[in-house]
């Protein structure tokens, strides 16, 4: 009996501990990343870890099913959230042309956003989409069509 | 389908006859039920579960590691002064159609650190994501995503 | 009673609320010092995560078990949140042009 008190006092505060560095771990990233997308690098994945360990801890120290169903339906929330939250930020972030930092080597994404309809051409010739919306068809995947990049930067 | 639905049947069985109803013990029970499924495969005529099953868990496996190998790495680029990091945003062909599909992949991307889906193109034949640690050339990075997450979640969905 | 009243894990607890309250400090300071809406938006979101651990670590520490319903309220209130600050953001940004 008090051996599994120990055993399950041990592994909350593994839990309790491993969650809050992964938290710091995230705070840390997102004070020091250079821009927006790094940070969010650094945020989303190590958050929703950090949280669902903490989550877990509460599992596993109360030990109760109620509590456990509860524990795990709010991790699989945040699971599914998350990246559909980081989706919606990352694209409002690159359309209103937030700065990428200098270190970027590729900006495939470059020119393909409609300005005015917010569809995204994917770039293969035989697209409709992106027969109206752009004028480079030949050169798919194409790093440095920088014209059509202009449209929306924000300067 | 029903072969699942037999397994969580058994799993409930085992749960009721040992009187203990915990995620642990329902995570026993469906094990054991996943062996008497395997082994009795011929006679029920379930095969495909137990290879999707195991696909199942190849990919959760698969994820698992990738999320602590590129953890460490990120944490290490995190906590060390300067940065070691080649970002970029790169475009990946598809194979993936069906919204569950392109919806699975974009999210296990996202939930890998390192790796952040940031669009699908209006016809849906390009991911563009945000890759941290572009070692090599572009080809070689879209590879890795085509050849490492579509091709398990592709296995599981179809 | 619970195991957490030994010196040792209180210890531990007290370690775990300094790192949670470190994270609430500097993703604070992004918050206020963000160059971009959406970095703060993503501080902001980060915020709220680490809330909901404080939640968590709170609810170990008092034995009430209720306060998980607090965590997954704010999380649920959190992604509404950001989606609709996507959305103005990129609202915003059409209505300039």
């Amino acid at each position: 009996m008090n051996d599994a008190m120990t055993l399950n006092t041990a592994a909350t505060l593994l839990l309790l501990f491993i969650g809050s560095a992964f938290l710091l771990l995230a705070a840390i990233g997102v004070m020091r990343m250079p821009d927006v997308f790094s940070r969010m690098q650094a945020a989303t994945k190590a958050a929703t870890l950090g949280a669902a360990c903490m989550l877990s801890a509460v599992a596993v120290h109360f030990d109760d099913f109620g509590v456990t169903i509860r524990a795990l339906l709010v991790v699989a929330f945040v699971f599914l959230t998350a990246p559909v939250a980081a989706h919606v930020i990352a694209r409002a972030a690159y359309f209103i042309g937030v700065p990428l930092w200098e270190g970027t080597i590729v900006d495939e994404l470059r020119g393909r956003y409609d300005s005015q309809t917010h569809t995204l051409a994917s770039g293969f010739p035989n697209s409709e989409i992106h027969s109206q919306a752009d004028t480079n068809k030949s050169d798919e995947l194409n790093v440095s069509n920088s014209d059509a990049g202009e449209g929306f930067s924000p300067g | 389908m029903s072969n699942l639905l037999w397994n969580l049947l058994l799993a409930l069985a085992w749960m009721a006859m040992q009187g203990e109803f915990s995620a642990a013990n329902f995570l026993v029970g469906f094990a054991l039920g996943f062996l008497v499924l395997f082994f009795a495969r011929r006679a029920v005529g379930s095969p495909s579960y137990v290879r999707k099953v195991w696909q199942v868990v190849s990919l959760f496996l698969f994820f698992v590691w990738e999320l602590i190998k590129a953890n460490l790495r990120v944490a290490y680029d995190v906590l060390t002064p300067g940065y070691r990091m080649r970002p970029g945003l790169i475009a990946v062909p598809l194979d993936a159609r069906t919204d569950m599909e392109i919806t699975l992949l974009a999210n296990l991307i996202t939930l890998t650190p390192g790796t952040l889906s940031l669009d699908v193109s209006s016809d849906r034949r390009v991911l563009y994501i945000h890759s941290m640690y572009i070692d090599a050339d572009l080809e070689t990075e879209r590879n890795k995503i085509k050849h490492g997450f579509e091709r398990r979640v592709l296995e599981v969905l179809r | 009673m619970s195991g957490l009243e030994y010196t040792f894990s209180s210890a531990i607890v007290n370690v775990v609320f300094a790192m949670l309250l470190a994270a609430l400090f500097l993703s604070f300071v992004r918050l206020v010092r963000g160059p971009t809406m959406p970095d703060r938006v993503v501080a902001l979101d980060l915020v709220a995560a680490v809330v909901v651990a404080i939640t968590a670590l709170y609810s170990i520490v008092t034995e009430q078990a209720v306060l998980l319903d607090v965590a997954i309220g704010i999380a649920l209130i959190t992604f509404l949140g950001t989606v609709a600050f996507a959305q103005y953001i990129e609202r915003r940004a059409r209505g300039d042009e």
